[in-house]
C-alpha cells in the first residue's frame, strides 16, 4: 500500500520534470544511418541533440531492412546524417517514403574516395546503390584523416540546422578533433614499429581499402575461402601456398565459418591467427568498441598485436 | 516325473486362452505326435515349452532342463532368406549352446557340422546360400541344425508341411534315430497316417485336452469326432474362466 | 604426372594428410557397421540419428556454452537414449524397428528445438557441432581413431549374435539371451560412429561412407564377410578419389567424396556380378550342372 503511494509519487515526480526540461530546451531531433555516425553526432552535438541511429550496434548496414520505428524516426527528426559514397543504398527510399522536409547531411562531401576495388563482396549485396559514385569504397571513416572531415561536415550541419547552438558545436568538435589527432598519431606510431615486411594481413574484410591507404598495412584477400560456400581442398591449398610465398604473418578470417578450419590454415602455414576487426560498425556499451576511438585503438592493438615478431 | 510336466497350463494371446488347463507328463524318451484340428493350440503349446509365450495360467516345468536346452522348429520360420549366409553358417549356429557366443568353430566342430549336412542329404551345399535353396533343402537344413544342437527334447511343430514324400521320409527317419537315442520328441501332425505309423504316443489336442496316451487309444473315430466339433474362433463374449472340473487324461 | 595428381597433394600439404588419414580411419569402422545397417534395413538410420542428436547437443550448449566436448558429450547421449529405446520398444512391442526409430527421432529433434528456442538464441546448433574434413586437429583424429579400433573390437565380439538376429532372431532367442546386449550394443556402435563422423566430418560424410560403401558391396559379395571387405575397400577409394578430386576442383570435399562413392554406386549396380543390371538384362549362359 505504502509502496503503489511512493510510486505513484515518484511517478508524479518524473512528469513534473520531464515537462519542465520540455519547455527549457528542445532537443534536436538528428538521426545518423549507422552506429558510427551516431557516435560522431553526440560527441559533436552534445546534449543540444537528440541522436537516433538506423542501423544499430552489430548490424549491416550494406544489407539493413529499416523498420516502421525507423521510419518514424526519420519523419519526426530534423536532421538526416547519411555516409553517402553508396553505403546506404536503402536509405534514399526510405526518406522518401517518411515524407519528411528534413536536411539529408552527407558526412563524407569532401572526401577523396577510393575505388572499390575488385574484392569479393562476401556480403550478400542485394541493395541497388544510387549510381553517383561508380561503386567507390564507402567504408572512408577507417582513415583518421577522413573521420576529422566527417566531424567538421557533421558540425557544419547541425550549426545549419541549430544556428542557436553553433557555439557550442565549434568548441565540441575543435575537442573531439584534438583527440582524433592524437589517435592518427598513436595509430602511426603503432605501424611505425612494425617492422616493413611484417606489414600485411590476410582479411576477408573489403572494409579497410582506406585504413591501408593511410596506414601502410596491406589487406590481402583470401583466394577462395569464402564466408557462404564450403571450402574446397583446393581452396585451403591455395590461401596455405599464398600464406607461405607472400610471407603474411597473420590470417583475420573472422568471417569463416568453421574455427576449425582456420586453426588448421594457421598451424599449416605459420601465420598467427588474428582476432576479430571491427569495420563496419560499432559494438554495444559492453563490446569492445563503443565509440569511433575505442573502434580504432581496438583494431590497430589486434593488428600489432598478430604482427608483432 | 517325466520330462516335461504341465500344471494345468493355460495359454493363450489377449486373454482369450488357445490352450485350456493342460494337465499331464510327457515321460522321458517319448515319442509323442500331438494331433488336432486347426487352431487347436498345437503352436501355442510348443511356443509355451520354449519359454517364448508366457502361460495366462498354469505352469510347463522341465526337469532339470532349462528351455534354452529344448531344440525347437517352428511352423513357419523367421528367416531371412535374403541374408548373405552360407548353408555351412547357418547349419553351425547349433552349435551355439555348445562353444557360446564367442567361442571359435575348430576342426571337430566343422566335421560335426559336416556329419550334420550328410545326415540330411546335404552334402555339397556348404558355401549355398540360403535363398537359393529350395523349400525341401530349407527344411533339411533347419533339420541339420537341430542335429547339431544335440538336445534332450525336440519340438517339431508340423515339420512335414508343403514338402516332398523323399524328403519326408528322410527327415522321419532322423526322427526315429533321435527317438531310438533316448531323446524326448515332440510333433505337432496333421497326418494320421504318419501318426499311427511311426509315433507310440499322442496328445489330442482341440483347445483342451481330448485324449492322451497310446495313439491307438487316442486317435478314436469318436476323440476325433469331439475335437471336431470345437469352435475355431475366439469367442469376444467369453466371460472369465470359472474352473470347472479337469477334463484331461493322464499319460501312460 | 600420375604421381603430380595421386600423391603430390598429399606430399605436400599437412591437411590433406590428415584428412586422408580420417577418411581412411572412419572407413575402417563406418563402412562394416552400415553394411549391418544395411542387411537389417536400417540404413535410413543415419539421417535419422543426425537430428536425434539435437537435445543432447543443445543440452550441452545450454549448460557450457558453444563447448564442442559438452555438446558431442551430450549428442552422445541423446544419440544412444534415442537408439536404445527405439531397439527396445521395438524387440518388446508390435512396431517395428524402423517406426520406432522414426517416432523417437522427431520426438528428440522438437525436443531439441524447443529446448534451443526457449534459450532464445538462434545459433545452428547443429552447423556448429558437425565438423569439416580439412580442418582436422590432434584430438578429432584420436578419436576417431579409438572410435574405429573400439569399432572393431566390439563387431568381432557381436558378430555371431548380430549375424543370427538378423537371419533367425526366433532361433537366437531360443538359444541364447544375447540377442537384446548384441543389439544394443550394435546400436550404440552405429550412434557412437555416426556421432564422431559428424564431429569430425560432418554429416553427408559420416552418413555417406557408412551407407553407400554397403550399398556397393551388395553387388560384389554373396557372404557378409567379403561384403565387408568391399564395403571398406570402397569407402577407402572413394575417400582418398574425393580428397584428390576436390584438391583439383571447385568441389567442396565432402560432396566430391561422396560423389564417387556414388559414382562407384552406379558402376555396381550396372556391372556388378550380383543382380547387376547388366548381369540380369544379359545372363551368361547356364552351366550343365
Amino acid at each position: 500500500m505504502v509502496h503503489a503511494f511512493v510510486r505513484s509519487l515518484a511517478l508524479m515526480a518524473v512528469l513534473v520534470a520531464v515537462s519542465a526540461t520540455a519547455q527549457a530546451q528542445e532537443k534536436l531531433k538528428v538521426v545518423a544511418s549507422f552506429s558510427i555516425l551516431a557516435d560522431f553526432a553526440r560527441n559533436i552535438g552534445g546534449d543540444r541533440v537528440d541522436v537516433a541511429m538506423l542501423v544499430g550496434p552489430g548490424g549491416d548496414a550494406h544489407v539493413y531492412s529499416p523498420t516502421p520505428a525507423d521510419a518514424r524516426n526519420v519523419a519526426a527528426a530534423k536532421l538526416v546524417i547519411v555516409n553517402g559514397l553508396g553505403f546506404e543504398g536503402w536509405l534514399s527510399r526510405l526518406i522518401k517514403s517518411a515524407g519528411n522536409k528534413a536536411t539529408v547531411a552527407t558526412a563524407t562531401k569532401g572526401v577523396a574516395p577510393r575505388k572499390d576495388k575488385a574484392v569479393t563482396h562476401d556480403h550478400k549485396h542485394n541493395h541497388k546503390h544510387s549510381h553517383d559514385h561508380e561503386d567507390a569504397d564507402p567504408h572512408a571513416w577507417q582513415s583518421v584523416a577522413n573521420a576529422k572531415v566527417y566531424a567538421a561536415n557533421i558540425r557544419d550541419a547541425l550549426i545549419a540546422a541549430d544556428p542557436a547552438g553553433a557555439e557550442a558545436y565549434r568548441r565540441n568538435t575543435e575537442g573531439y578533433l584534438a583527440k582524433l589527432d592524437a589517435l592518427d598519431r598513436d595509430v602511426r606510431e603503432a605501424v611505425a614499429k612494425l617492422p616493413a615486411e611484417r606489414r600485411k594481413v590476410i582479411s576477408t574484410h573489403d572494409a579497410f581499402g582506406y585504413f591501408a591507404d593511410a596506414y601502410g598495412i596491406v589487406f590481402i584477400a583470401p583466394q577462395g575461402v569464402s564466408t557462404e560456400s564450403e571450402a574446397t581442398a583446393r581452396d585451403v591449398a591455395r590461401i596455405i601456398t599464398q600464406i607461405k610465398t607472400q610471407k603474411i604473418p597473420a590470417v583475420f578470417l573472422e568471417n569463416v565459418s568453421d574455427p576449425r578450419l582456420m586453426r588448421r590454415i594457421a598451424e599449416e602455414s605459420g601465420a598467427k591467427l588474428g582476432g576479430t576487426l571491427f569495420s563496419d560498425s560499432l559494438t554495444d556499451e559492453k563490446g569492445a568498441a563503443p565509440t569511433y576511438i575505442d573502434m580504432i585503438r581496438y583494431n590497430i592493438k589486434a593488428l600489432t598485436s598478430a604482427l608483432a615478431g | 516325473m517325466g520330462a516335461l510336466t504341465f500344471h494345468d497350463v493355460t495359454l493363450g494371446y489377449d486373454r482369450h486362452p488357445a490352450v485350456h488347463h493342460l494337465s499331464g507328463d510327457v515321460a522321458s524318451g517319448a515319442l509323442l505326435a500331438v494331433v488336432g484340428p486347426n487352431g487347436a493350440g498345437k503352436s501355442t503349446l510348443f511356443r509355451g515349452i520354449v519359454g517364448m509365450l508366457k502361460p495366462l495360467a498354469g505352469t510347463i516345468s522341465l526337469s532339470g532342463a532349462n528351455a534354452r536346452d529344448i531344440a525347437y522348429l517352428p511352423q513357419v520360420a523367421d528367416i531371412d532368406r535374403s541374408f548373405p549366409i552360407s548353408v555351412f553358417d547357418f547349419v553351425s549356429m547349433g552349435l551355439t549352446r555348445r562353444t557360446g557366443l564367442f567361442g571359435g568353430i575348430g576342426r571337430k566342430e566343422r566335421d560335426s557340422v559336416e556329419r550334420a549336412l550328410g545326415a540330411v542329404g546335404l552334402t555339397g551345399f556348404e558355401a549355398r546360400t540360403i535363398g537359393t535353396l529350395s523349400g525341401g533343402q530349407m527344411q533339411r537344413m533347419l533339420f541339420a541344425r537341430l542335429l547339431l544342437q544335440d538336445a534332450r527334447i525336440v519340438v517339431l511343430d508340423e515339420p512335414f508341411n508343403a514338402i516332398d514324400a523323399k524328403t519326408s521320409a528322410d527327415l522321419l527317419d532322423l526322427v526315429r534315430r533321435w527317438h531310438a537315442e533316448g531323446r524326448t520328441v515332440l510333433a505337432a501332425l496333421h497326418d494320421m497316417d504318419l501318426v499311427r505309423a511311426t509315433f507310440p504316443d499322442a496328445l489330442l489336442l482341440a483347445r483342451e485336452p481330448v485324449a492322451w496316451g497310446k495313439t491307438a487309444e487316442v486317435l478314436t473315430a469318436d476323440n476325433l469326432a469331439m475335437a471336431r466339433r470345437m469352435c475355431e474362433a475366439f469367442d469376444e463374449g467369453a466371460a472369465a474362466c470359472v474352473v470347472d472340473a479337469p477334463s484331461s487324461a493322464r499319460a501312460a | 604426372m600420375i604421381y603430380d595428381v595421386l600423391i603430390g597433394p598429399f606430399a605436400e600439404f599437412e591437411f590433406m594428410r590428415r584428412a586422408l588419414a580420417g577418411v581412411l580411419t572412419l572407413a575402417l569402422g563406418g563402412a562394416p557397421v552400415g553394411v549391418f545397417l544395411m542387411l537389417r534395413r536400417m540404413s535410413l538410420v543415419g539421417d535419422a540419428m543426425a537430428h536425434a542428436i539435437l537435445p543432447g547437443a543443445a543440452v550441452g550448449f545450454l549448460l557450457s556454452g558453444l563447448n564442442l566436448i559438452a555438446m558431442t558429450v551430450g549428442g552422445l547421449i541423446a544419440g544412444f537414449a534415442v537408439a536404445i529405446l527405439a531397439g527396445l520398444v521395438a524387440r518388446v512391442t508390435e512396431l517395428k524397428e524402423d517406426a520406432s526409430l522414426a517416432a523417437f527421432y522427431l520426438f528428440s529433434l522438437a525436443l531439441g528445438v524447443t529446448i534451443v528456442s526457449i534459450r532464445g538464441t538462434n545459433i545452428d546448433l547443429l552447423h556448429v557441432l558437425f565438423g569439416n574434413v580439412l580442418a582436422l586437429d590432434d584430438q578429432t583424429l584420436l578419436a576417431i581413431a579409438v572410435n574405429a579400433t573400439v569399432t572393431m573390437v566390439v563387431l568381432a565380439l557381436i558378430y555371431r549374435p548380430l549375424v543370427m538376429e538378423c537371419v533367425d532372431p526366433l532361433f537366437l532367442r531360443s538359444v541364447s539371451r544375447a540377442g537384446a546386449p548384441a543389439h544394443i550394443a550394435f546400436m550404440a556402435l552405429v550412434v557412437i560412429n555416426l556421432v564422431n563422423g559428424f564431429h569430425a566430418l560432418g554429416t553427408l560424410l559420416a552418413v555417406g561412407l557408412m551407407v553407400l560403401p554397403a550399398g556397393i558391396a551388395r553387388f560384389w559379395a554373396r557372404d557378409i564377410s567379403s561384403m565387408m571387405v568391399i564395403a571398406v575397400l570402397s569407402a577407402i577409394v572413394s575417400g582418398y578419389a574425393g580428397l584428390v578430386l576436390s584438391f583439383f576442383t571447385k568441389v567442396p570435399p565432402g560432396p566430391a567424396i561422396i560423389l564417387v562413392a556414388a559414382f562407384v554406386y552406379l558402376v555396381s549396380l550396372l556391372l556388378g556380378p550380383v543382380s547387376g543390371l547388366l548381369r540380369q538384362l544379359f545372363p551368361a549362359p547356364h552351366l550343365e550342372a
